[in-house]
Protein backbone atom coordinates (compact mmCIF):
# COMPACT_ATOMS: atom_id res chain seq x y z
CA UNK A 1 0.00 0.00 0.00
CA UNK A 2 1.02 3.56 -0.63
CA UNK A 3 -0.51 6.84 0.50
CA UNK A 4 0.05 10.37 -0.75
CA UNK A 5 0.58 12.66 2.18
CA UNK A 6 1.47 16.33 2.33
CA UNK A 7 5.09 15.71 3.24
CA UNK A 8 5.61 12.97 0.64
CA UNK A 9 4.62 9.33 0.83
CA UNK A 10 3.84 6.68 3.36
CA UNK A 11 4.38 3.11 2.21
CA UNK A 12 3.70 -0.17 3.89
CA UNK A 13 6.63 -2.55 3.77
CA UNK A 14 6.61 -5.88 5.63
CA UNK A 15 3.69 -4.68 7.74
CA UNK A 16 5.57 -1.54 8.73
CA UNK A 17 4.70 2.02 7.82
CA UNK A 18 7.55 4.00 6.36
CA UNK A 19 7.44 7.75 5.77
CA UNK A 20 9.34 9.22 2.83
CA UNK A 21 9.87 12.94 2.66
CA UNK A 22 9.38 14.67 -0.65
CA UNK A 23 12.02 17.02 -2.00
CA UNK A 24 9.26 19.37 -3.14
CA UNK A 25 6.81 19.88 -0.30
CA UNK A 26 4.62 22.28 -2.24
CA UNK A 27 4.09 19.64 -4.90
CA UNK A 28 3.42 16.81 -2.44
CA UNK A 29 1.04 19.06 -0.48
CA UNK A 30 -0.99 19.66 -3.63
CA UNK A 31 -1.19 15.94 -4.34
CA UNK A 32 -2.05 14.78 -0.84
CA UNK A 33 -5.24 13.01 -1.76
CA UNK A 34 -6.43 9.53 -0.75
CA UNK A 35 -9.80 7.92 -1.43
CA UNK A 36 -10.13 6.09 1.89
CA UNK A 37 -9.60 7.15 5.50
CA UNK A 38 -5.93 6.71 6.43
CA UNK A 39 -5.23 3.68 8.66
CA UNK A 40 -2.65 5.70 10.63
CA UNK A 41 -2.39 9.12 12.21
CA UNK A 42 -0.39 11.56 10.09
CA UNK A 43 1.78 13.42 12.64
CA UNK A 44 2.80 10.15 14.31
CA UNK A 45 4.14 8.72 11.07
CA UNK A 46 5.44 12.15 10.12
CA UNK A 47 7.76 12.07 13.12
CA UNK A 48 9.93 9.63 11.17
CA UNK A 49 10.97 12.48 8.90
CA UNK A 50 10.49 15.55 11.11
CA UNK A 51 12.58 16.41 14.15
CA UNK A 52 9.60 17.02 16.39
CA UNK A 53 5.88 17.64 16.37
CA UNK A 54 6.67 21.31 16.55
CA UNK A 55 8.76 21.00 13.41
CA UNK A 56 5.97 18.99 11.75
CA UNK A 57 3.28 21.59 12.39
CA UNK A 58 5.52 24.56 11.69
CA UNK A 59 6.35 23.13 8.26
CA UNK A 60 2.76 22.10 7.50
CA UNK A 61 1.48 25.54 8.37
CA UNK A 62 4.09 27.28 6.26
CA UNK A 63 3.33 25.16 3.19
CA UNK A 64 -0.46 25.41 3.68
CA UNK A 65 -0.33 29.20 3.83
CA UNK A 66 1.91 29.37 0.78
CA UNK A 67 -0.19 27.03 -1.38
CA UNK A 68 -3.50 28.51 -0.22
CA UNK A 69 -2.41 32.10 -0.87
CA UNK A 70 -1.41 31.21 -4.39
CA UNK A 71 -4.67 29.37 -5.00
CA UNK A 72 -6.73 32.25 -3.62
CA UNK A 73 -5.01 34.73 -5.87
CA UNK A 74 -5.52 32.60 -8.94
CA UNK A 75 -9.17 31.94 -8.20
CA UNK A 76 -9.99 35.56 -7.57
CA UNK A 77 -8.82 36.43 -11.02
CA UNK A 78 -10.80 34.00 -13.04
CA UNK A 79 -13.99 32.78 -11.46
CA UNK A 80 -16.33 35.51 -12.68
CA UNK A 81 -14.92 35.21 -16.19
CA UNK A 82 -15.53 31.51 -16.02
CA UNK A 83 -19.22 31.95 -15.20
CA UNK A 84 -19.69 34.52 -17.93
CA UNK A 85 -18.05 32.36 -20.56
CA UNK A 86 -20.04 29.31 -19.47
CA UNK A 87 -23.22 31.34 -19.72
CA UNK A 88 -22.41 32.53 -23.22
CA UNK A 89 -21.61 28.95 -24.23
CA UNK A 90 -24.90 27.83 -22.69
CA UNK A 91 -26.84 30.29 -24.84
CA UNK A 92 -25.15 28.99 -27.97
CA UNK A 93 -25.77 25.42 -26.89
CA UNK A 94 -29.46 26.18 -26.44
CA UNK A 95 -29.69 27.68 -29.89
CA UNK A 96 -27.94 24.67 -31.35
CA UNK A 97 -30.17 22.17 -29.57
CA UNK A 98 -33.30 23.97 -30.78
CA UNK A 99 -32.01 24.21 -34.30
CA UNK A 100 -30.93 20.57 -34.43
CA UNK A 101 -34.22 19.35 -33.01
CA UNK A 102 -36.06 21.28 -35.68
CA UNK A 103 -33.97 19.76 -38.42
CA UNK A 104 -34.38 16.30 -36.96
CA UNK A 105 -38.16 16.71 -36.85
CA UNK A 106 -38.12 17.70 -40.51
CA UNK A 107 -36.18 14.58 -41.44
CA UNK A 108 -38.27 12.27 -39.26
CA UNK A 109 -41.38 13.45 -41.00
CA UNK A 110 -39.96 12.00 -44.17
CA UNK A 111 -38.30 8.88 -42.82
CA UNK A 112 -37.17 7.36 -39.55
CA UNK A 113 -33.93 5.43 -39.84
CA UNK A 114 -30.89 4.35 -37.87
CA UNK A 115 -29.36 7.63 -38.83
CA UNK A 116 -32.18 9.64 -37.31
CA UNK A 117 -31.97 7.55 -34.15
CA UNK A 118 -28.27 8.25 -33.92
CA UNK A 119 -29.05 11.92 -34.48
CA UNK A 120 -31.57 11.91 -31.62
CA UNK A 121 -29.07 10.22 -29.29
CA UNK A 122 -26.53 12.96 -30.03
CA UNK A 123 -29.08 15.64 -29.19
CA UNK A 124 -29.80 13.90 -25.90
CA UNK A 125 -26.09 14.00 -25.19
CA UNK A 126 -26.08 17.73 -25.78
CA UNK A 127 -28.97 18.08 -23.38
CA UNK A 128 -27.00 16.23 -20.73
CA UNK A 129 -24.11 18.60 -21.36
CA UNK A 130 -26.52 21.50 -20.97
CA UNK A 131 -27.62 20.26 -17.55
CA UNK A 132 -24.00 19.92 -16.47
CA UNK A 133 -23.17 23.44 -17.55
CA UNK A 134 -26.23 24.80 -15.76
CA UNK A 135 -25.21 23.00 -12.59
CA UNK A 136 -21.65 24.29 -12.84
CA UNK A 137 -22.85 27.86 -13.32
CA UNK A 138 -25.08 27.50 -10.29
CA UNK A 139 -22.24 26.09 -8.16
CA UNK A 140 -19.75 28.78 -9.10
CA UNK A 141 -22.11 31.75 -8.86
CA UNK A 142 -23.25 30.60 -5.39
CA UNK A 143 -19.63 30.55 -4.37
CA UNK A 144 -18.41 33.85 -5.83
CA UNK A 145 -21.59 35.87 -5.33
CA UNK A 146 -23.42 34.36 -2.34
CA UNK A 147 -25.44 37.51 -1.61
CA UNK A 148 -26.61 38.10 -5.16
CA UNK A 149 -27.53 34.43 -5.43
CA UNK A 150 -29.39 34.39 -2.13
CA UNK A 151 -31.56 37.30 -3.24
CA UNK A 152 -31.99 36.70 -6.94
CA UNK A 153 -31.36 32.98 -7.39
CA UNK A 154 -28.51 31.49 -9.41
CA UNK A 155 -29.95 32.16 -12.85
CA UNK A 156 -30.63 35.86 -12.42
CA UNK A 157 -27.42 36.39 -10.46
CA UNK A 158 -25.38 34.83 -13.26
CA UNK A 159 -27.21 36.88 -15.90
CA UNK A 160 -26.59 40.11 -13.99
CA UNK A 161 -22.93 39.23 -13.84
CA UNK A 162 -22.88 38.51 -17.56
CA UNK A 163 -24.64 41.76 -18.45
CA UNK A 164 -22.33 43.80 -16.24
CA UNK A 165 -19.24 42.07 -17.61
CA UNK A 166 -17.52 41.35 -14.31
CA UNK A 167 -18.23 41.22 -10.61
CA UNK A 168 -16.18 44.35 -10.19
CA UNK A 169 -18.29 46.33 -12.64
CA UNK A 170 -21.51 44.99 -11.18
CA UNK A 171 -20.34 46.12 -7.74
CA UNK A 172 -20.02 49.69 -8.98
CA UNK A 173 -23.33 49.90 -10.82
CA UNK A 174 -26.02 52.05 -9.21
CA UNK A 175 -29.29 50.33 -8.30
CA UNK A 176 -31.14 52.16 -11.06
CA UNK A 177 -28.86 50.54 -13.61
CA UNK A 178 -29.13 47.08 -12.07
CA UNK A 179 -32.90 47.38 -12.24
CA UNK A 180 -32.84 47.63 -16.03
CA UNK A 181 -29.80 45.46 -16.70
CA UNK A 182 -30.70 43.14 -19.54
CA UNK A 183 -33.29 45.54 -20.88
CA UNK A 184 -30.81 47.77 -22.67
CA UNK A 185 -32.37 47.12 -26.05
CA UNK A 186 -35.79 48.36 -25.04
CA UNK A 187 -34.22 51.26 -23.18
CA UNK A 188 -32.33 52.42 -26.26
CA UNK A 189 -35.44 52.04 -28.36
CA UNK A 190 -37.44 54.12 -25.90
CA UNK A 191 -34.78 56.81 -25.74
CA UNK A 192 -34.57 56.92 -29.51
CA UNK A 193 -38.33 57.38 -29.74
CA UNK A 194 -38.20 60.18 -27.20
CA UNK A 195 -35.45 61.90 -29.07
CA UNK A 196 -37.68 61.88 -32.11
CA UNK A 197 -40.29 63.54 -29.93
CA UNK A 198 -42.53 60.49 -29.79
CA UNK A 199 -44.11 59.15 -26.61
CA UNK A 200 -42.34 56.18 -25.08
CA UNK A 201 -42.16 54.33 -21.79
CA UNK A 202 -38.76 53.59 -20.38
CA UNK A 203 -38.48 49.98 -19.23
CA UNK A 204 -38.93 49.51 -15.51
CA UNK A 205 -37.15 46.21 -15.15
CA UNK A 206 -34.60 44.13 -16.94
CA UNK A 207 -33.51 40.63 -16.18
CA UNK A 208 -34.69 40.83 -12.57
CA UNK A 209 -38.23 41.01 -13.91
CA UNK A 210 -38.28 37.21 -14.18
CA UNK A 211 -37.83 36.90 -10.42
CA UNK A 212 -40.89 35.23 -8.87
CA UNK A 213 -41.13 38.00 -6.26
CA UNK A 214 -41.74 40.49 -9.06
CA UNK A 215 -43.57 38.31 -11.54
CA UNK A 216 -46.15 37.09 -9.06
CA UNK A 217 -47.17 40.57 -7.94
CA UNK A 218 -49.95 42.49 -9.62
CA UNK A 219 -48.62 44.79 -12.32
CA UNK A 220 -49.09 47.96 -10.28
CA UNK A 221 -46.80 46.75 -7.53
CA UNK A 222 -44.03 45.37 -9.67
CA UNK A 223 -42.23 48.65 -10.12
CA UNK A 224 -41.90 49.16 -6.40
CA UNK A 225 -40.71 45.60 -5.85
CA UNK A 226 -38.18 45.88 -8.66
CA UNK A 227 -36.84 49.12 -7.26
CA UNK A 228 -36.46 47.64 -3.80
CA UNK A 229 -34.84 44.48 -5.08
CA UNK A 230 -32.43 46.41 -7.28
CA UNK A 231 -31.37 48.50 -4.30
CA UNK A 232 -30.63 45.37 -2.28
CA UNK A 233 -28.88 43.76 -5.23
CA UNK A 234 -26.61 46.78 -5.49
CA UNK A 235 -25.59 46.28 -1.87
CA UNK A 236 -25.27 42.53 -2.41
CA UNK A 237 -22.93 43.03 -5.38
CA UNK A 238 -20.67 45.25 -3.27
CA UNK A 239 -20.64 42.76 -0.42
CA UNK A 240 -19.85 39.92 -2.81
CA UNK A 241 -17.10 41.84 -4.51
CA UNK A 242 -15.40 43.22 -1.41
CA UNK A 243 -16.08 40.55 1.20
CA UNK A 244 -17.59 37.49 -0.43
CA UNK A 245 -19.54 36.59 2.69
CA UNK A 246 -23.22 35.96 3.01
CA UNK A 247 -25.27 38.47 4.95
CA UNK A 248 -28.58 36.75 5.49
CA UNK A 249 -30.45 39.87 6.53
CA UNK A 250 -30.31 41.22 2.97
CA UNK A 251 -32.33 38.47 1.34
CA UNK A 252 -34.57 38.43 4.38
CA UNK A 253 -35.47 42.08 3.85
CA UNK A 254 -36.36 41.38 0.22
CA UNK A 255 -38.59 38.53 1.27
CA UNK A 256 -40.27 40.77 3.84
CA UNK A 257 -40.85 43.52 1.31
CA UNK A 258 -42.45 41.00 -0.99
CA UNK A 259 -44.77 39.70 1.73
CA UNK A 260 -45.63 43.26 2.64
CA UNK A 261 -46.47 44.24 -0.93
CA UNK A 262 -48.40 41.06 -1.51
CA UNK A 263 -50.56 41.60 1.53
CA UNK A 264 -50.96 45.31 0.99
CA UNK A 265 -54.61 46.12 0.50
CA UNK A 266 -55.43 47.31 -2.95
CA UNK A 267 -56.08 51.00 -3.00
CA UNK A 268 -59.22 51.96 -4.86
CA UNK A 269 -58.21 51.76 -8.47
CA UNK A 270 -59.12 55.25 -9.57
CA UNK A 271 -57.18 56.94 -6.86
CA UNK A 272 -54.07 54.98 -7.56
CA UNK A 273 -54.07 55.44 -11.29
CA UNK A 274 -54.65 59.15 -10.83
CA UNK A 275 -51.71 59.29 -8.51
CA UNK A 276 -49.56 57.29 -10.87
CA UNK A 277 -50.46 59.53 -13.75
CA UNK A 278 -49.52 62.50 -11.68
CA UNK A 279 -46.15 60.90 -10.94
CA UNK A 280 -45.60 60.16 -14.59
CA UNK A 281 -46.34 63.74 -15.54
CA UNK A 282 -43.92 65.07 -13.00
CA UNK A 283 -41.25 62.74 -14.28
CA UNK A 284 -41.77 63.91 -17.81
CA UNK A 285 -41.67 67.53 -16.81
CA UNK A 286 -38.35 66.98 -15.16
CA UNK A 287 -36.97 65.17 -18.15
CA UNK A 288 -38.08 67.48 -20.89
CA UNK A 289 -35.53 70.27 -20.51
CA UNK A 290 -32.77 67.72 -20.87
CA UNK A 291 -33.97 66.70 -24.28
CA UNK A 292 -34.21 70.13 -25.67
CA UNK B 1 -16.28 36.75 35.88
CA UNK B 2 -16.33 33.02 35.30
CA UNK B 3 -14.48 30.69 32.99
CA UNK B 4 -16.88 28.32 31.23
CA UNK B 5 -14.47 26.71 28.76
CA UNK B 6 -10.69 27.03 28.59
CA UNK B 7 -10.10 30.72 27.77
CA UNK B 8 -13.83 31.43 27.41
CA UNK B 9 -15.34 33.74 30.02
CA UNK B 10 -18.55 35.53 30.78
CA UNK B 11 -17.72 38.99 32.08
CA UNK B 12 -19.74 41.93 33.28
CA UNK B 13 -19.57 45.04 31.22
CA UNK B 14 -21.74 48.09 31.69
CA UNK B 15 -24.23 46.02 33.63
CA UNK B 16 -24.48 43.40 30.91
CA UNK B 17 -23.01 39.93 30.72
CA UNK B 18 -20.95 39.33 27.63
CA UNK B 19 -19.09 36.37 26.22
CA UNK B 20 -15.36 36.79 25.57
CA UNK B 21 -12.26 34.76 24.83
CA UNK B 22 -8.92 35.42 26.42
CA UNK B 23 -6.58 36.33 23.62
CA UNK B 24 -3.06 37.50 23.00
CA UNK B 25 -4.18 38.91 19.67
CA UNK B 26 -5.98 41.98 18.40
CA UNK B 27 -9.47 42.41 17.00
CA UNK B 28 -10.20 40.39 13.84
CA UNK B 29 -13.70 41.32 12.68
CA UNK B 30 -14.41 44.57 14.47
CA UNK B 31 -15.14 43.00 17.85
CA UNK B 32 -14.20 44.98 20.96
CA UNK B 33 -11.01 44.34 22.86
CA UNK B 34 -11.53 44.55 26.58
CA UNK B 35 -8.17 44.23 28.28
CA UNK B 36 -6.86 40.77 27.49
CA UNK B 37 -10.28 39.66 26.18
CA UNK B 38 -11.96 39.73 22.79
CA UNK B 39 -15.72 40.03 22.72
CA UNK B 40 -17.33 36.99 21.11
CA UNK B 41 -20.41 38.27 19.35
CA UNK B 42 -23.29 35.75 19.16
CA UNK B 43 -24.99 37.39 16.19
CA UNK B 44 -21.76 36.99 14.24
CA UNK B 45 -20.75 33.53 15.43
CA UNK B 46 -23.12 30.59 15.73
CA UNK B 47 -20.80 28.83 18.15
CA UNK B 48 -21.03 31.82 20.50
CA UNK B 49 -24.80 31.77 20.09
CA UNK B 50 -24.91 28.08 21.00
CA UNK B 51 -22.89 28.69 24.16
CA UNK B 52 -25.06 31.63 25.17
CA UNK B 53 -28.12 29.49 24.64
CA UNK B 54 -26.70 27.36 27.42
CA UNK B 55 -25.14 24.48 25.55
CA UNK B 56 -21.49 24.32 26.54
CA UNK B 57 -19.05 21.85 25.00
CA UNK B 58 -15.90 21.40 27.00
CA UNK B 59 -13.41 22.06 24.22
CA UNK B 60 -9.92 21.15 25.48
CA UNK B 61 -6.89 23.34 24.83
CA UNK B 62 -5.06 20.55 22.97
CA UNK B 63 -7.91 19.48 20.70
CA UNK B 64 -7.36 18.93 17.00
CA UNK B 65 -10.25 20.51 15.12
CA UNK B 66 -11.58 20.22 11.59
CA UNK B 67 -13.57 23.34 10.76
CA UNK B 68 -15.72 23.33 7.60
CA UNK B 69 -16.93 26.63 6.18
CA UNK B 70 -14.29 28.88 7.74
CA UNK B 71 -15.20 31.99 5.70
CA UNK B 72 -13.20 35.00 6.89
CA UNK B 73 -12.49 33.44 10.27
CA UNK B 74 -14.92 35.11 12.68
CA UNK B 75 -15.56 31.94 14.65
CA UNK B 76 -12.18 30.36 13.93
CA UNK B 77 -10.45 33.34 15.56
CA UNK B 78 -12.14 32.53 18.87
CA UNK B 79 -11.76 28.80 18.51
CA UNK B 80 -8.05 29.41 17.98
CA UNK B 81 -7.96 31.25 21.33
CA UNK B 82 -9.53 28.17 22.95
CA UNK B 83 -7.40 25.41 21.44
CA UNK B 84 -4.18 27.29 22.09
CA UNK B 85 -2.17 24.07 22.26
CA UNK B 86 -4.12 22.36 19.49
CA UNK B 87 -4.58 22.75 15.75
CA UNK B 88 -7.45 23.90 13.56
CA UNK B 89 -7.67 22.61 10.01
CA UNK B 90 -9.91 25.20 8.37
CA UNK B 91 -11.65 24.38 5.09
CA UNK B 92 -13.34 26.99 2.92
CA UNK B 93 -14.04 26.82 -0.81
CA UNK B 94 -14.60 30.46 -1.60
CA UNK B 95 -11.50 32.52 -2.31
CA UNK B 96 -12.85 35.96 -1.46
CA UNK B 97 -13.50 35.59 2.28
CA UNK B 98 -10.35 33.51 2.56
CA UNK B 99 -8.19 36.54 1.77
CA UNK B 100 -8.99 37.89 5.21
CA UNK B 101 -8.77 34.44 6.71
CA UNK B 102 -5.19 34.15 5.52
CA UNK B 103 -4.26 37.18 7.62
CA UNK B 104 -5.57 35.32 10.64
CA UNK B 105 -3.66 32.18 9.69
CA UNK B 106 -0.46 34.20 9.33
CA UNK B 107 -0.95 35.72 12.76
CA UNK B 108 -1.81 32.55 14.69
CA UNK B 109 0.36 29.47 15.02
CA UNK B 110 -2.43 26.93 15.26
CA UNK B 111 -4.41 27.37 12.04
CA UNK B 112 -3.92 25.39 8.84
CA UNK B 113 -5.87 27.05 6.00
CA UNK B 114 -7.22 24.84 3.21
CA UNK B 115 -8.98 26.24 0.15
CA UNK B 116 -10.97 23.13 -0.62
CA UNK B 117 -14.52 21.94 -1.15
CA UNK B 118 -15.80 20.17 1.95
CA UNK B 119 -17.81 17.82 -0.26
CA UNK B 120 -14.58 16.26 -1.54
CA UNK B 121 -12.79 15.38 1.71
CA UNK B 122 -10.50 12.87 0.01
CA UNK B 123 -8.68 15.81 -1.54
CA UNK B 124 -7.32 16.86 1.84
CA UNK B 125 -7.12 13.36 3.22
CA UNK B 126 -3.32 13.40 3.15
CA UNK B 127 -3.16 16.69 5.08
CA UNK B 128 -5.76 16.61 7.85
CA UNK B 129 -5.02 14.25 10.74
CA UNK B 130 -7.52 12.43 12.98
CA UNK B 131 -9.35 15.09 14.97
CA UNK B 132 -11.25 15.40 18.25
CA UNK B 133 -13.84 17.82 16.94
CA UNK B 134 -15.55 18.46 13.59
CA UNK B 135 -17.40 21.76 13.31
CA UNK B 136 -19.45 22.56 10.23
CA UNK B 137 -21.20 25.75 9.23
CA UNK B 138 -21.91 25.68 5.51
CA UNK B 139 -25.32 26.68 4.26
CA UNK B 140 -25.62 23.94 1.68
CA UNK B 141 -28.38 21.68 0.58
CA UNK B 142 -26.33 18.50 0.99
CA UNK B 143 -24.67 19.59 4.24
CA UNK B 144 -25.61 16.44 6.15
CA UNK B 145 -23.97 14.23 3.55
CA UNK B 146 -20.87 16.45 3.67
CA UNK B 147 -20.80 16.27 7.47
CA UNK B 148 -20.97 12.46 7.42
CA UNK B 149 -18.25 12.17 4.81
CA UNK B 150 -15.84 14.29 6.85
CA UNK B 151 -16.70 12.58 10.12
CA UNK B 152 -16.11 9.18 8.51
CA UNK B 153 -12.71 10.22 7.30
CA UNK B 154 -11.34 12.35 10.12
CA UNK B 155 -13.21 12.15 13.43
CA UNK B 156 -11.69 9.91 16.14
CA UNK B 157 -13.99 7.37 17.76
CA UNK B 158 -15.66 9.10 20.66
CA UNK B 159 -14.98 12.49 19.06
CA UNK B 160 -17.45 15.37 19.01
CA UNK B 161 -19.19 17.12 16.15
CA UNK B 162 -21.30 20.23 15.81
CA UNK B 163 -23.30 21.16 12.74
CA UNK B 164 -25.13 24.44 12.30
CA UNK B 165 -28.20 23.99 10.15
CA UNK B 166 -30.17 26.66 8.40
CA UNK B 167 -33.63 25.40 7.52
CA UNK B 168 -33.98 27.29 4.29
CA UNK B 169 -30.75 26.08 2.76
CA UNK B 170 -31.95 22.48 3.05
CA UNK B 171 -35.53 23.04 1.97
CA UNK B 172 -36.76 26.51 1.16
CA UNK B 173 -40.44 25.63 1.14
CA UNK B 174 -40.96 23.34 4.15
CA UNK B 175 -41.59 24.63 7.67
CA UNK B 176 -38.30 25.00 9.58
CA UNK B 177 -39.55 22.70 12.35
CA UNK B 178 -40.18 19.93 9.86
CA UNK B 179 -36.75 20.35 8.31
CA UNK B 180 -35.06 20.30 11.73
CA UNK B 181 -36.87 17.11 12.80
CA UNK B 182 -35.76 15.45 9.61
CA UNK B 183 -32.16 16.58 10.05
CA UNK B 184 -31.90 15.44 13.67
CA UNK B 185 -33.36 12.08 12.76
CA UNK B 186 -30.98 11.64 9.86
CA UNK B 187 -27.97 12.51 12.02
CA UNK B 188 -29.22 10.14 14.71
CA UNK B 189 -29.11 7.22 12.33
CA UNK B 190 -25.32 7.29 12.18
CA UNK B 191 -24.23 9.27 15.22
CA UNK B 192 -25.23 9.81 18.81
CA UNK B 193 -27.15 13.08 19.05
CA UNK B 194 -25.99 14.66 22.30
CA UNK B 195 -28.09 17.80 22.08
CA UNK B 196 -29.79 20.13 19.68
CA UNK B 197 -31.55 23.43 19.94
CA UNK B 198 -32.46 26.69 18.31
CA UNK B 199 -30.09 29.63 17.85
CA UNK B 200 -32.86 32.21 18.07
CA UNK B 201 -32.83 35.15 18.53
CA UNK B 202 -29.22 35.38 17.35
CA UNK B 203 -29.73 33.47 14.10
CA UNK B 204 -33.20 33.08 12.69
CA UNK B 205 -34.36 29.59 11.65
CA UNK B 206 -31.08 27.98 12.59
CA UNK B 207 -30.33 25.11 14.91
CA UNK B 208 -27.20 23.51 16.27
CA UNK B 209 -26.84 19.77 16.54
CA UNK B 210 -24.14 18.32 18.78
CA UNK B 211 -23.21 14.73 17.93
CA UNK B 212 -20.71 12.15 19.08
CA UNK B 213 -19.12 9.34 17.08
CA UNK B 214 -19.99 6.32 19.19
CA UNK B 215 -21.76 4.15 16.67
C1 LIG C 1 -22.31 30.92 7.13
S1 LIG C 1 -20.70 31.01 6.41
C2 LIG C 1 -19.64 30.50 7.72
C3 LIG C 1 -19.34 31.50 8.80
C4 LIG C 1 -18.25 31.01 9.73
N1 LIG C 1 -18.47 29.64 10.11
C5 LIG C 1 -18.10 31.86 10.96
O1 LIG C 1 -18.94 31.69 11.87
O2 LIG C 1 -17.18 32.63 11.03
C6 LIG C 1 -20.69 29.60 5.34
C7 LIG C 1 -19.40 29.43 4.58
O3 LIG C 1 -19.35 28.12 4.07
C8 LIG C 1 -18.73 28.13 2.83
N2 LIG C 1 -19.09 26.90 2.11
C9 LIG C 1 -20.29 26.57 1.58
N3 LIG C 1 -20.23 25.37 1.00
C10 LIG C 1 -18.96 24.91 1.15
C11 LIG C 1 -18.29 23.73 0.75
N4 LIG C 1 -18.91 22.77 0.08
N5 LIG C 1 -16.98 23.60 1.07
C12 LIG C 1 -16.35 24.58 1.77
N6 LIG C 1 -16.93 25.71 2.16
C13 LIG C 1 -18.23 25.89 1.86
C14 LIG C 1 -19.23 29.42 2.19
O4 LIG C 1 -18.37 29.86 1.16
C15 LIG C 1 -19.27 30.36 3.39
O5 LIG C 1 -18.09 31.09 3.49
Amino acid sequence: MKWNVWFGEVVEEDGKLIAKKSSDLVESFKNASNPEALPFNLPEVGLQVFESLEDYYRTLRKIAIKVTSEKVEKELKREDRYVILLLKALDKLNESINMLEEKLRDIEEVKISETTEDFRERIEELKRLRRRIEKEIEDVITKIAPNLTEIAGAVIAARLLEKAGSLERLAFLPASKIQILGAEKSLYKALARMRRGKPAKTPKHGIIFIHPFIRTLPKRKRGRMARFMAAKLAIAAKLDYFKGELDESLAESVRKKYEELRREKDKPKKEESKQERREEKQKKKKKKPKHR
Amino acid sequence: MKEIIHNVYIIEREGKEILVTKSKYGSHYGERKIGEFREWIPSRSKLAAMILKGHVIDIKPDWKVLYLGAASGTTVSHLADIVDEGIIYAVEYSAKPFVKFLQLAEERRNIIPLLEDASTPWKYNGIVEKVDFVYQDIAQKNQIEIFFANIDMFLKDGGEGVIMVKARSIDSTAEPEVVFDRVVKELGEKLEVVAHGSLEPFHKDHIYVHVRKTK
